[in-house]
């Protein structure tokens, strides 16, 4: 093409050429549309679940708006965590998604003070198959932003920097939101809370309850980069292979209910500890001395030795389980993942990422339909309360709900007796010695035996926590 | 001239100074990483514009030079309540250093019948500051640099200054048209209001100008710009000593000796 001719096009695009030539003026544009009852939804916060809610109705074709606090989704959280991804690989194309390493690898081990360490490792040849166990370390700041502009694509919109403040009420119902910003109230017929842990505006609009004391845990968490091949050799990793390791007992967090992890990312390790808000009143550590304490241990610091501290936080974490959930539905409003409480954190498992998307996913679907009939009342938005009980998810709260109160009672036991006992039973069962092998055995079954309060208790132990492995 | 003012405002996209980072091992800087963020005083330019057109009146155009990309700068300007806004995007632009930059800017400004411009002090990305005088100079209008604090006399086509100057202050009028240099953190820019945040970000679309719209198509590029950066070099911090000296005298001794 030539020049004259892109010249000749550029005067014919123009709508009404002014009296001398020249390049198009601007439309003046001062007088600010108002967006109330422009968006059929307002998702607040911009995380997993409130992206898979977003992404989810603006696919089934409503006007969607998020508003997120942070500058970025994820609020340029570098974090990693493992992401388990069954719902999100079917809403996406998650082959495009920003991961680090699919979980190969999952050790779990017992700590005790004196630095005794007791690991149990698995590595099912299925993990290194697609897919891989839906089981992915992702640095979350980078993942969030991704599945955030995967919403945007499907038509929603992103508004960052901007705190939701409160609801709005209408005759009753939640209506829209109020915002840190001016002119901050934004109206719409429905509002999906996504904001975290930290449900500051759930609790404040009198939809959820502030979180009990021995319902919150608190983590501290860092962010360590290290060359990749560190990482690999360290702990034996090829290509996308990771390891999620998980540490117990009084070397870890102490005297407390919690445990410690290490997650491989590409070249960055995320290490951190997870430990309950009442234990962590009692304990004179702080978070971070308690942090620096696991990485210290004989069994934790060769393998987190070295690198450069590229991020470090604290964070709340829910683990209350099924009976600290609020009421998922309200007249205009529904609750979705972990300001819904729906963070499974009981030791063995710590997962929030499958049931925020899941929740998000559903509360969309519930909120597209209940759009669609034209009522936005709790009864109408039910079906996502309704699908929320027939899941996995509410089914997994249960399952293990129990299990906190239950390593609550048995606090000594679990997390110091315990781990003390299994180390003291293999030095004995492994000692070398001149001592016949079956001495050994025997010294070692009696001191487990001992420490689970004779045959009888431990059959009840057995028992009792049998559920955690089923 | 009629009362109302027509302002236009320059805002720069720059790599945000707090994801730039230095690459420890080969001291090289990595922008690639870093968000496009609206320059820091430019915050305070637009502030100022549209301080001066809410006393006024007229209007604020924001104005920017760039990549498609750009209109992110532009949107947060209209976002804080710039009325309209102008990207200046082509290929030719490619390399311009800050001569063509600001010839192109005073060019644009010309054509929107600009009565004040203003642009920050500087850009965090490259700290010239030679682009707002650059536009007075390829205009050959007044120019009012670091200033401070303005005060508009639209009866007397006027626009006065505070300018900051060593040791002190200045007052000065400029008659218009006149360019504007505000110097960073000297106002409050004002926080987006929600609907006019969503509506920049939504709705609003900037107008494009090519090269040719304002006729510097061979007054711009690589090729006409007479500066280069001819290389980079990371300077190793020269260790400074520190003493503790006891009383006025022996300092004066001790300067005495070292210089
Ligand atoms: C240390 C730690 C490790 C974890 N590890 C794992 C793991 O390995 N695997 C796993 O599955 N889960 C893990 N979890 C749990 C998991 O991170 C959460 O369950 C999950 O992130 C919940 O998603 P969400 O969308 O509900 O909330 P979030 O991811 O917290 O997102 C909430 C969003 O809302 C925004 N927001 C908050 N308030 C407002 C407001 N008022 N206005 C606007 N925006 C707001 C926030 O900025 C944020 O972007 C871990 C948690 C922690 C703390």
């Amino acid at each position: 093409m030539s020049t004259d001719a892109q010249s000749g096009e550029d005067a014919g695009v123009e709508p009404e050429p002014e009296e001398s030539e020249g390049p198009p003026m601007p439309q003046s544009t001062s007088e600010t549309p108002s967006y109330d009852g422009e968006f059929d939804a307002i998702v607040v916060g911009a995380g997993l679940a409130g992206s898979a809610a977003a992404l989810t109705m603006a696919e089934e074709g409503l006007d969607v708006i998020m508003l997120e606090r942070g500058n970025s989704p994820g609020t340029k959280n570098v974090f990693g965590g493992i992401m388990f991804t069954p719902r999100i690989r079917e809403l996406t194309d998650f082959e495009d998604a920003p991961k680090q390493r699919f979980v190969a690898q999952k050790t779990f081990s017992m700590l005790s003070e004196e630095g005794d360490a007791t690991e149990v490792s698995m590595q099912p040849a299925a993990w290194k198959e697609e897919p891989h166990n839906d089981s992915w370390m992702v640095l979350r700041g980078d993942f969030d932003e991704w599945f955030a502009e995967q919403a945007v694509d499907a038509g929603a919109t992103l508004i960052t920097e901007t705190t939701v403040t409160d609801l709005v009420r209408e005759k009753g119902a939640i209506a829209g939101v109020e915002t840190d910003r001016p002119d901050g109230r934004l109206h719409a017929p429905t509002v999906v809370l996504a904001e975290g842990a930290n449900s500051l505006v759930s609790e404040g609009a009198g939809l959820a309850e502030s979180q009990q004391r021995t319902d919150v845990a608190v983590s501290a968490k860092e962010v360590r980069k290290y060359d990749r091949e560190t990482i690999e050799d360290r702990f034996h990793l090829t290509d996308e292979e990771g390891a999620a390791m998980h540490y117990f007992g009084d070397g870890a967090v102490g005297d407390a209910v919690g445990g410690g992890f290490i997650y491989t990312n590409k070249r960055t390790l995320s290490i951190g500890v997870v430990y309950s808000i009442e234990d962590a009143v009692h304990d004179e550590r702080s978070p971070d001395e308690v942090l620096d304490d696991f990485k210290s241990h004989p069994a934790v610091a060769p393998l987190v030795t070295g690198g450069r501290m590229i991020e470090y936080s604290a964070h709340a974490i829910p683990e209350g389980g099924p009976d600290a959930m609020p009421d998922l539905v309200h007249d205009g409003a529904v609750i979705t993942g972990d300001a819904a409480g729906l963070v499974l954190n009981n030791g063995l498992h710590l997962e929030g990422t499958n049931m925020a998307v899941e929740s998000g996913y559903q509360a969309g679907k519930a909120v597209a339909d209940a759009v669609a009939s034209g009522r936005t009342d709790a009864a109408a938005l039910s079906a996502y309360e309704e699908a929320m009980n027939d899941s996995w998810v509410i089914d997994n709260l249960n399952h293990y709900g129990w299990f906190l109160d239950a390593a609550a009672e048995d606090k000594e036991f679990l997390f110091d007796d315990l781990p003390r006992a299994i180390a003291d039973a293999e030095t004995d069962y492994f000692r070398m010695n001149d001592e016949p092998k079956t001495r050994h055995t025997k010294s070692a079954r009696k001191r487990l035996v001992g420490a689970m309060g004779g045959y009888l208790g431990a059959a009840k132990k057995a028992w009792k926590y049998r559920k955690l492995f089923s | 001239m009629s009362d109302d003012w027509t302002i236009v405002v320059c805002v720069k996209q720059v790599p945000d100074a707090a994801e730039v980072s230095i690459d420890p091992d080969t001291g090289t800087l990595n922008r690639a990483d870093a968000d496009a963020v609206m320059n820091a005083p430019d915050y305070n330019a637009v502030e100022a514009a549209l301080e001066v057109r809410d006393a006024v009146g007229g209007t604020v155009t924001a104005l920017t030079m760039g990549p498609a990309s750009a209109h992110e700068v532009l949107r947060a300007a209209v976002g804080m309540g710039a009325d309209d806004a102008v990207l200046l995007t082509d290929r030719a632009f490619g390399g311009s250093d800050t001569w063509p930059t600001s010839l192109a800017l005073a060019r644009a400004a010309e054509e929107l019948d600009a009565d004040v411009v203003f642009g920050g002090e500087e850009t965090t990305d490259s700290s010239t500051g030679q682009v707002p005088p650059g536009i007075a100079a390829h205009n050959d209008w007044a120019q009012l640099t670091y200033v401070e604090e303005l005060e508009p006399r639209p009866e007397e086509d006027q626009l006065v200054a505070k300018r900051d100057v060593e040791g002190g202050y200045e007052r000065v009028a400029a008659e218009l048209p006149v360019v504007v240099a505000m110097e960073f953190g000297e106002n409050e820019p004002r926080t987006a209001g929600l609907h006019r945040k969503i509506y920049a970000e939504t709705d609003f679309e900037p107008v494009e100008w090519s090269a040719a719209d304002i006729g510097v198509e061979d007054e711009v590029g690589l090729a006409v710009s007479p500066t280069q950066v001819g290389g980079m070099a990371t300077a190793e911090p020269v260790p400074r000593e520190q003493e503790l000296v006891d009383d006025v005298e022996n300092l004066a001794d001790r300067i005495a000796e070292v210089s």
